[in-house]
């Protein structure tokens, strides 16, 4: 814009949709430290019934961890593709991600019945509660995450290559997915592992 | 003339809105200034539902074992009472000065993401017309062999919980039906609007300042907005969290809250206060910064101590963060915390009172201008004094064993919440009016506004200080002919009808004024900030060009310069530079582009709903109603441009041509 | 923007820092396998690679490390906040009710 240079912006030096990006993000750490205390909480009291410990499948988990944790490299490589604006290789490694994302959405649904089969259900005990509403409220992260991937790659497919604002776009999915997985990072220590 | 350029149209899922006038034009309005109004009369609406469940209960409680309202209507009406004045009044309010003032007081021609303004605005909305649409089609139903098993009225039919929703009162066992539910999500709804608004402000405050807007030069209410957003930001995600946990022990039969499951009512209570107490500082900092505009213009003199009030109020906000289990003293909490919060309850008193000395501070050897706006401000550190005082008996936790659950408590937050927080924004609204209508107000009207206020807000809450110090229980719909707390109980119930005549003159000051009032002369306060260096009413573009700021208090300092003593002096050549400065603000030279008007914030607003009735009534087609809205909303938004390509503008590229990025 | 873009790495230091990650990720899981043997250790193990690996994605994949100071300081508000406050509420929790 013509005029946009008379009006000052960015006293900061950070443009400013990445700011409130990242002052989002913030607040996100408020949200899943709400249920991850929570899930402390309850994890250290008696509690009846079948517990996680009885169902869970450990090699399994690791793997789709080992998923998600690489689907931030291809988000990554993604995001660089594009720096060097390579729009080819982005929009690859987009759906790469998306992909991987899905496999990992897939396993946890997977998971899920698997442990309903076994009659570790969303009410059985206060654990099972915290297990599902944890880790469900992350599922549901990935699942708009893959959702967004999946539209940035579509509008990439149509126009042959992303245009400016759209890479902005890239960017902040990119922060949002590095997020989403971090935030795996800790669940899968603190949930399956400790 | 001016130059507003046609904005060329543009396909997506619906043709961009362009009217300018009439309905469709507010409702899809991404301009803060309508957006702040708009939050401004809703608000102000809910205020008045507010003061009439008030007024509901102040009659049921006005002779001892009066039968006006019978005990679920009276659960009802307190919860909503609460809830309405909390949520969907005060916080609102706050919001329209933020909207309104912010972008204008920092210089800006707008906040830094007008779109997702306008979806606050209107999730906010959405969660509004949700929460009382319990009235309609919410269930209270009675615990079994509860003493409420009485056939129970529409008026009942709402929330009854309490605004704090303890459980497992709030449970599905005690409270039974859907009210409850209606409860838990609305705030769920009302809760992502503020948080919305928080992220947006913030990095309007840290990114879109004026050229020379250093964040030391900020005005304090801009500080303040500053500080507000980030207790938001952070303490609203965790009642979300909590809402959430209530949602699923209601919907899907979890025990989070529950003690016959495992679960931990305490934990509610520590979630609950965890954004609880911040949330009294949300209400409080903005009319704190409203004061600190209008102490020093009609004081002609600068506010005293301008970093230590900015610091306090970061103070307050920190520290408000860490005196959350004040609330739960009668609960299950170990000494060591109660010691802890007790001390930090303290230690909260000395910003607060740095605050209140910076006041006095700036009043003091004043020429003091004693209109409505002052009176409102003075009337303002008055009531709050006696507020925060009694609130700093609290943090004496054996005291405060006595104290929980009387009106004690409850005439404590009525003077910090309405003595303080109301009164500082109908200061805050009688000193902006001529900013925003042009108009001056009718400043006999709003003299007796302000004593009838002040008059029967002491005779409302003044006499709960000793009704619950003799022992009168909150939250119960009678009292004993016995208890002799009868003649203090009626005085109450006169205080507030006062309230009622008080509130009744302030509107009608208004809609008088804003049609026939005076017409308000360029900077009609002689003030300081710069938000009064443009024209009232504020032109669309708020700024012609942008201004430059060289001081704190940039304007008074264009204005006036100081002789050998040290007063202020009013410069030669001032009355030319307002009357350049009014021409220059309703002539800009170049051409500006605005945001332009979107429909998918308001689509994306009102998918929310569904989702809530969806969840409720365990209904696919509604969630499904409530997803499409959302995905419509969320995919118009993202391939519309925040502003349409301009006829104008052929230098620039079209967009949606594949670009380098970088 | 470019300002607050210091040189980002390169793919092939992006694949090295994804190699170490997944050592990591395998380490964790050894541990776990091993609880036996390695004892009371384990869980706090388990915590320092869960850190290392958030550190590791926040500050390279995330690029906080190239990024305005401010943005670190967001994100460590938050984090700080967040620790301390449910710190609060975790002991509380386990020591409360014996009051």
């Amino acid at each position: 814009m013509s005029d946009a240079h008379a009006y000052p912006h960015e006293p900061t030096g950070v443009e400013t949709r990445k700011l409130g990006f990242w002052v989002f993000l913030s607040t996100e750490i408020l949200f899943f430290g709400t249920l991850i205390t929570t899930f402390l909480i309850f994890k250290g009291r008696d509690f009846p019934g079948i517990k996680l410990t009885d169902v869970y499948d450990i090699p399994f988990t690791s793997v789709s961890s080992f998923v998600l944790l690489m689907s931030s490299l291809t988000m990554v490589l993604a995001h660089n593709a594009l720096e060097t604006n390579d729009q080819e290789k982005t929009r690859v490694w987009l759906l790469a991600t998306a992909m991987l994302g899905a496999v990992f959405l897939a396993g946890q649904i997977y998971e899920f019945t698997e442990f309903y089969h076994k009659g570790f259900e969303l009410s059985t005990n206060i654990f099972s509660s915290t297990f599902y509403v944890l880790t469900g409220f992350h599922g549901l992260h990935v699942f708009i995450g893959v959702v967004l991937l999946l539209a940035l790659w579509g509008i990439g497919q149509r126009q042959k290559g992303l245009s400016l604002n759209e890479g902005m776009n890239l960017e902040f999915i990119a922060l949002y997915w590095h997020f989403v997985d971090i935030v795996w990072i800790v669940l899968f220590t603190v949930v399956y592992l400790i | 003339m001016t130059k507003i350029i046609e904005p060329k149209k543009q396909r997506n899922i619906f043709s961009r809105p362009s009217s300018e006038e009439g309905v469709w034009s507010w409702i899809t309005t991404v301009d803060h200034k309508r957006i702040g109004i708009m939050y401004g009369y809703a608000a102000f609406f809910f205020l008045l539902v507010g003061g009439l469940e008030a007024l509901l209960l102040r009659i049921q409680l006005s002779q001892p074992d009066n039968n006006f309202l019978s005990a679920a209507e009276y659960n009802a009406m307190f919860t909503m009472h609460g809830t309405t004045m909390i949520f969907l009044a005060i916080m609102p309010i706050s919001a329209a000065f933020f909207n309104y003032l912010l972008p204008l007081q920092i210089g800006a021609r707008d906040v830094a993401f007008p779109r997702l303004n306008a979806l606050s605005f209107w999730i906010f909305i959405a969660g509004g017309l949700f929460l009382y649409s319990t009235f309609l089609f919410g269930t209270a139903g009675a615990p079994e062999g509860g003493y409420l098993a009485e056939e129970v009225s529409r008026l009942a039919s709402a929330p009854n919980g309490g605004w704090f929703g303890y459980q497992p009162n709030a449970g599905l066992k005690y409270s039974p039906g859907t009210a409850m539910d209606y409860w838990a999500i609305g705030l769920q709804i009302l809760g992502i609007a503020s948080l919305v608004s928080a992220f947006n402000f913030i990095t309007t405050i840290l990114n879109m300042r004026t050229k020379g807007m250093r964040l030391m030069r900020m005005p304090v209410f801009t500080w303040m907005t500053f500080a507000v957003s980030f207790l938001l930001a952070f303490s609203l995600p965790i009642i979300a969290i909590a809402l959430f946990f209530v949602t699923f022990d209601r919907q899907f039969g979890t025990t989070f809250f529950l003690t016959e499951g495992g679960g931990d009512p305490v934990l509610w209570q520590h979630l609950f206060w965890l954004f609880g107490h911040p949330e009294v500082y949300i209400l409080i900092l903005p009319a704190f910064g409203i004061v600190s505009e209008v102490l020093p213009t009609f004081s002609r003199k600068p506010l005293f101590g301008y970093p230590a009030i900015v610091f306090a109020g970061f103070g307050i906000a920190f520290i408000g963060f860490g005196v959350w289990a004040h609330h739960m003293f009668a609960s299950a909490i170990s000494p060591v915390a109660q010691a802890g919060f007790g001390l930090s309850t303290m230690i909260i008193a000395v910003p607060t009172g740095v605050k209140i000395f910076n006041w006095l501070g700036t009043i003091w050897g004043g020429r003091l201008t004693l209109n409505t706006p002052m009176l409102f401000a003075l009337g303002f550190i008055g009531m709050f004094v006696i507020g925060g005082l009694s609130g700093v008996t609290h943090s004496v936790v054996p005291a405060d064993t006595q104290q929980t659950d009387t009106y004690y408590i409850v005439a404590h937050f009525h003077y910090v919440l309405f003595g303080g927080a109301l009164f500082g924004i109908f200061s805050g609204l009688y000193f902006w009016f001529p900013k925003v209508w042009g108009r001056m107000y009718n400043e006999t009207m709003g003299k007796i506004h302000f004593w009838l206020m002040i008059i029967g807000f002491n005779l409302t809450f003044g006499p709960m200080h000793w009704l619950g110090l003799q022992g009168q229980v909150r939250r119960t719909w009678v009292y004993a002919e016995e208890t002799n707390l009868g003649f203090w109980n009626l005085i109450v119930t006169i205080g507030a009808f006062i309230l009622a005549i008080a509130t009744l003159v302030f509107m009608a000051n208004w809609i008088y004024s804003r049609r026939k009032g005076e017409v308000a002369p360029f900077d009609p306060w002689d003030a300081r900030t710069i938000e009064w260096s443009i024209p009232s009413p504020t032109p669309v573009w708020n700024f012609s060009n942008a201004p430059e700021v060289k001081s704190l208090d940039d304007f008074w300092h264009q204005k006036y310069g100081e002789d050998e003593d040290g007063r202020a002096v009013r410069r030669e050549g001032t009355d030319e530079l307002l009357l350049q400065l009014e021409e220059e603000g309703l002539n800009p030279k170049e051409e500006i582009h605005l945001p332009s008007p979107s429909y998918f914030p308001v689509v994306m607003a009102f998918g929310l709903p569904f989702l809530g009735y969806a969840i409720i009534y365990k209904s696919i087609p509604l969630a499904l109603i409530g997803v499409i809205m959302l995905l419509i909303g969320g995919f118009g938004w993202g391939t519309e441009p925040l502003e349409e390509e301009f006829e104008s503008s052929e230098e620039e590229p079209e967009s949606g041509e594949s670009k380098n990025y970088e | 923007m470019s300002e607050t873009h210091k040189e980002h790495p390169s793919p092939t230091k992006y694949v090295q820092i994804a190699i170490v990650l997944a050592i990591l990720t395998a380490i964790e899981v050894a541990l776990y396998y091993t609880e036996d043997i390695v004892g009371a250790l384990a869980p706090p193990l388990l915590i320092i690679l869960a850190v290392g690996k958030f550190v590791i994605v926040v500050g390279w994949f995330m690029h906080l490390r190239y990024e305005n100071s401010l943005v670190n300081k967001f994100f460590a508000g938050g984090m700080i906040l967040a620790l301390i406050l449910f710190a609060i509420v975790m002991i509380e929790r386990a020591v409360g009710n014996f009051f």
